[in-house]
């Protein structure tokens, strides 16, 4: 007889939904925490996307603590001194059924968590769970802790413990890990008054921004990004850890230079630097997933890699809470049918293959490593900045170049060969699909 | 015999700003109190029960009390904004059978380090306050030792004996880790709830004792140091007043121009 059906390593968003779908099935889960309560590391600045929870709380908008809904979606490439912002807006992304929004992760994981207490799941705080016990055969069948008389034995464990999964890689789940499937995100949280976040960018109530930035590291592979809440704004670097380490540069120092940048200054000024955190992100998609299943283990969220990291698309909290909640349901069939063995589980792996869970990761498994890359990284912005500078200034008396010429020119300037230009774009049109 | 721990809820953060259950917890102090009170009960074989007085979030502190070896849990349903009096009033109230009464020497939400003293004095207990040192006897036959701060680095050392209120400092002893299986049965264990009889009438806010200014002549004298004297009043002895013998009348008046000249009426 074990200690309880299930475990559930990390009460994060995959692990809190683990926990509610297995809990809702009538089996008996315990939540395992690390930090003082779920969420406590607030180490997140993003937008999370939370239609998957139709699923397992019909009615979570009416009490998901939400700050902002996202209702206008920005990208932006930055050069040295200039910005083309593209920007769209909808307002009907504020309203029922939502789109994306921001959220403080200590409130959205705490009241997360509380769903799946209040569906049977025992949450445990302040516990580390430091390795997998196995059974005779070697399968897996609980877990320790870093507590006195901490072992604690299960039907099945999901791991839901994070990127840089101990429990994943304790079960030999994950090959050589290569850093470079993984980038450090860096973020600022800046408070200001909500009516200057509402003015500077051009918002009401409860709606919210999301700017993706391409260019603005210092030359180091990533991304930059702005998100509001109400009244702070989230501002930070995704970096990629081989460069970042290569350039020999703190990465406040690289969100320093961010914030001085022409196009971002104006919309941070007078803000006060209230929290300042750092969490690595694994940003490799397919290329980077280790096997999910194990005799008696599941994992899940970001211990699985499941990130999606594509450029226009920067998702990890709903593939977290969708892959959790499949995990959590497929743990409950095995044990129903009496197999927790690999092959018993193995409806995980389906249900993740049918949905957009891989799916998405399948049609965009390109689209990190281009977006990422040299070219995308370094050139890119300057040459299209560059054109939209020449097309848009009026050099009278010289007549208005033609278009044609300003390409030719502006890519030649910033080094791009025609062939480079042309396989990216293929490559961009087939893996955006 | 049972030992009683009282356990304050406070806002554990360090900052003020913060109104929050995520960040409640119990003060260093209190943490300390419960270890000494698990240790004697392990020798001594008593029972420990914690208590303490606030709203339901209160129970959080109970359970993870619990978790860490105490058995028994109380929560007084008081509002918290009380006297230290009243709440100690309430506090007596369930806690009178117990051997040991231990507490935390004050809690770090400016806590002031009453309560103990007032439950000590609702149950005439003996009280051994702001202890710094203690040893935990081997068995229940023995008293406890300790040492107690004192002004200007002194110490005092006592022998608990008998029914008593124990208040230590936070720095006394770490408060043991609960053990996982502790922390799974704590989840479940019922908590009593008790409502006291209110007693106590809370005491009615007074102003701070300002004595009236009085017109103080100029000292007179011949080199400053006597008369900085005539002023402090540091060498010469007052002695212990004047003895009167004077009709009722003549001695009202002098009452009442002796305070007008003290300063205490106008």
């Amino acid at each position: 007889m074990t200690d309880t059906d299930i475990i559930v390593v990390g009460a994060g968003p995959a692990g809190s939904c683990a926990a509610i779908a297995a809990a809702k099935a009538g089996k008996r889960v315990v939540l395992i925490e690390r930090g003082p309560f779920p969420g406590s590391k607030n180490m997140y600045g993003g937008v999370i996307y939370p239609r998957i929870l139709d699923e397992l709380i019909p009615d979570w908008f009416e009490h998901a603590p939400i700050q902002r809904w996202i209702v206008r979606r920005s990208t932006m490439l930055l050069s040295d001194t200039g910005a083309l912002n593209i920007d769209y807006r909808s307002n009907a992304w504020g309203q029922a059924p939502y789109n994306g929004a921001t959220a403080y992760r200590p409130d959205f994981d705490n009241w997360l968590a509380q769903q799946a207490v209040a569906a049977g799941a025992e949450l445990i705080c302040s516990t580390t769970v430091t390795g997998l016990l196995r059974d005779a055969q070697g399968r897996i069948n609980g877990i320790t802790t870093d507590r006195p008389d901490g072992d604690l034995t299960a039907s099945v464990v999901i791991a839901c413990d994070g990127v840089n999964s101990f429990i994943a890689k304790d079960a030999g789940l994950y090959k050589a890990v290569d850093a470079s499937n993984y980038t450090l995100g860096v973020k600022e949280t800046l408070s200001l008054p909500k009516n200057v976040i509402d003015e500077r960018f051009g918002v009401r109530d409860n709606q919210g921004v999301d700017i993706e930035i391409l260019g603005g590291t210092s030359g180091v592979n990533g991304g930059g990004f702005i998100y509001t809440n109400l009244d702070t704004i989230a501002l930070g670097v995704v970096l990629k850890l081989p460069k970042l380490s290569a350039q020999k540069k703190r990465p406040e120092e690289i969100i320093a230079e961010l914030k001085r940048h022409p196009a971002i200054a104006p919309l941070i000024e007078g803000a006060e630097v209230i929290e300042y955190s750092a969490h690595l992100i694994p940003e490799a998609g397919l290329d980077m997933m280790p096997k999910m299943v194990a005799d008696g283990l599941l994992v899940a969220g970001d211990a699985a890699a499941l990130c999606l990291a594509a450029g226009i698309w920067l998702e990890g909290v709903n593939f977290a809470m969708a892959s959790g909640m499949y995990a959590g349901q497929s743990a409950v069939q095995a044990i129903t049918a009496g197999n927790t063995t690999a092959s018993g589980l193995q409806s995980y792996t389906k249900k993740l293959n049918e949905t957009f869970v891989l799916k998405d990761h399948k049609k965009l498994r390109k689209i990190p490593h281009l977006v990422l890359s040299d070219r995308v990284q370094h050139k890119y912005p300057g040459f299209v900045t560059g054109i939209m500078e020449r097309m848009f200034r009026v050099e009278n008396p010289h007549p208005k170049p033609g278009v044609r010429r300003i390409l030719r020119e502006e890519r030649k300037k910033a080094g791009i060969s025609l062939m480079d230009l042309v396989r990216d774009a293929l490559t961009g049109l087939k893996g955006f699909g | 015999m049972t030992i009683a721990v009282c356990l304050k809820w406070i806002n554990a953060s360090g900052q003020t700003d913060i109104d929050d259950d995520r960040f409640m917890g119990f003060s260093y102090a209190d943490q300390a109190a419960l270890e000494y009170a698990l240790r004697i009960a392990e020798n001594t074989n008593d029972e420990v029960i914690v208590v303490t007085a606030g709203p339901v979030g209160a129970e959080a502190v109970l359970r993870d009390a619990i978790a860490r070896g105490a058995q028994r849990a109380v929560r007084i349903d008081i509002d918290r904004s009380h006297d230290s009096a009243v709440i100690a009033q309430a506090i007596a109230q369930v806690v009178a059978h117990c051997s040991l009464i231990w507490c935390g020497d004050y809690s770090s939400d400016r806590g002031s380090g009453s309560v103990p003293a007032f439950i000590a004095a609702e149950l005439s207990f003996a009280q051994a306050l702001g202890l710094v040192e203690i040893q935990v006897p081997a068995d229940s036959l023995h008293p406890i030792r300790a040492l107690r701060r004192l002004d200007g680095g002194r110490r005092e050392q006592l022998e608990i004996r008998g029914q008593a209120v124990i208040s230590v400092e936070g720095s006394t002893a770490r408060l043991r880790r609960a053990s996982l299986k502790g922390s799974m049965a704590a989840n479940k264990q019922a908590i009593d709830i008790v409502t006291v009889n209110q007693v106590a009438t809370e005491t009615p806010p007074t102003r701070a004792y300002r004595p009236r200014a009085r017109a103080v002549a100029a000292p007179v004298g011949n080199s400053a140091l006597d008369r900085v004297r005539q002023i402090t009043d540091t060498s010469s002895s007052k002695g212990h007043g004047e003895t009167v013998h004077l009709e009722p009348r003549e001695a009202a008046e002098l009452i009442v121009s002796k305070l007008r000249e003290w300063g205490y009426q106008s």
